[in-house]
């Protein structure tokens, strides 16, 4: 309506062939999404930030910094032809996610709760982490990693994790990126379905 | 005589032309042999040097992670060592500085009330005389907050809680806006969890010569980066126009595209530039 007031001088002929242009380019920004805000969850050193490292920056170090507060990330990246941007934030790690500063967690798209699959204490509570995430979130899509998975083999049995809960997660390593970019692109596809 | 002396060269020639033989195959062997070096040096320059290259421009690179911290370290020590030296040197340097500086802004104010009094009689002059008489404040006092105009350097329109960007306008090209929205977001929630204040939103950060105000509408809030100082009537003034503004966004912010908030917040924006 803004544009027909706008061309009412023109006439009538042309006057619609640019309304439906201006029309069809509105349409189009429509279609592009807002950011999507995704939060990352998961104990302390078991990789949140080396893996937002190796999606954002496509870098890993071994060196540990914990993570005071939280850290805001962006990734551009194209699901299916549409370019989509996702804000990521880096909180610092807590066994529960009870624990975390429930003001960074409001307004998410997705999380991504992260364990390392050498330290069991880190996925012990899986199940109950992932049944708060349901009770408090619940229309919020989860996309669950297990990191560090170069150490498969060598320290760990990756058939232990054959059973559930585990059958979803993406096994993945910051380290060499093995699953990450796969991981954070399947969460995004279910954040834009919602 | 000379029957001797042919002797002597048969002899010779048959002592010598094994050694003779010899000398030439090992002068040929050697000729061959550095030709065959220059022509491999050639080819290894060619090889070599690209790798040389680029471990020097890695090296390079590197510098500041392996280097870095060892110089920093020592110039550390170095400055804490000879600080009375330190402070000898940089002394001067300052000082210079700061007289300039202050210089330069004394030049300027005063430029600047000269410009004030030469308009005495101007419009604007009575106009200050009047609000001196009427609101009692000093008329030296209104001349100097009409010299430091604080400017508005950017506008973001922010989804609350997950710091989302919905819509900005800068007048320069900063960092990335959308990280910027996520932090400040992430500053407020800190600061407005950790004091438990109820239900309290922080209104305005300051940091030396710039502010940010921030007002808070139910489902996002807008930033707006001040740089100079901003009277009280300048704030209210300010929060009228944002309250203006809201009208427009709150409808459907969340759902509008982002161009289109953009596009408000510029129009905003050049209503505080004109």
């Amino acid at each position: 309506m803004v544009f027909e007031k706008k061309y009412r001088g023109i006439s009538s002929n042309f006057h619609r062939e640019i309304y439906v242009s201006l029309y069809l380019e509105t349409n189009i920004t429509r279609l592009m999404p807002h950011p999507q805000k995704i939060v990352i969850l998961g104990h302390f050193g078991v990789g949140k930030t080396s893996l937002i490292r190796r999606f954002v920056d496509a870098s890993f170090s071994e060196d540990y910094l914990v993570t005071v507060g939280v850290h805001v990330k962006k990734k551009d990246i194209i699901i299916n032809d549409n370019p989509t941007t996702l804000v990521i934030w880096d909180i610092e790690g807590n066994s529960e996610i009870s624990m975390s500063r429930s003001s960074y967690l409001l307004g998410s798209n997705g999380f991504v709760y992260v364990f390392d699959v050498s330290r069991p204490e880190t996925y012990a509570n899986l199940e109950a982490q992932l049944e708060y995430l349901k009770e408090h979130f619940p229309k919020v899509p989860v996309t669950i990693f297990g990191n560090k998975a170069d150490k498969f083999g060598e320290e760990v049995s990756k058939a232990f994790f054959e059973v559930p809960p585990f059958t979803e997660c993406f096994f993945t390593s910051a380290k060499t990126g093995e699953n990450v970019e796969e991981g954070f692109k399947e969460l995004t596809i279910k954040t834009l379905k919602q | 005589m000379a029957k001797q002396e042919d002797k002597l060269q048969i002899l010779r020639d048959i002592l010598l032309t094994d050694d003779r033989l010899i000398a030439d195959a090992i002068n040929q062997r050697v000729e061959t042999i550095t030709k065959q070096f220059e022509e491999e040096q050639e080819k290894l320059t060619g090889k070599i040097d690209p790798v040389i290259e680029e471990r020097l421009q890695q090296f390079i690179k590197d510098i500041p992670a392996t280097l870095g911290p060892t110089i920093t370290e020592t110039l550390k020590t170095q400055v804490e060592n000879s600080q009375d030296l330190v402070v000898e040197a940089l002394y001067p340097i300052l000082g210079k500085m700061i007289k300039r500086y202050i210089s330069n802004e004394f030049a300027k104010l005063s430029e600047g009330i000269n410009k004030k009094m030469n308009n005495a009689f101007s419009f604007n002059g009575f106009k200050r005389k009047l609000k001196s008489t009427f609101t009692g404040t000093k008329e030296g006092d209104l001349i100097l907050s009409e010299l430091e105009n604080p400017i508005v350097n950017e506008i973001f329109a922010i989804q609350k809680g997950s710091g989302i960007l919905l819509g900005n306008y800068s007048a320069s090209e900063t960092v990335d806006k959308d990280m910027l929205s996520g932090m400040l977001t992430a500053i407020k929630s800190f600061v407005e969890d950790a004091f438990k204040g109820g239900n309290q939103s922080l209104e305005s950060i300051q940091y030396e010569l710039y502010s940010i105000h921030i007002q808070n509408f139910h489902s996002y809030y807008i930033a707006v980066v001040i740089s100079g100082h901003y009277s009280k009537s300048y704030e209210s003034d300010m929060e009228d126009k944002l309250y203006k503004v809201s009208r427009k966004l709150s409808s459907g912010i969340n759902n509008m595209p982002r161009e289109e908030v953009d596009a408000i917040l510029k129009s905003l924006f050049k209503e505080w530039e004109s």
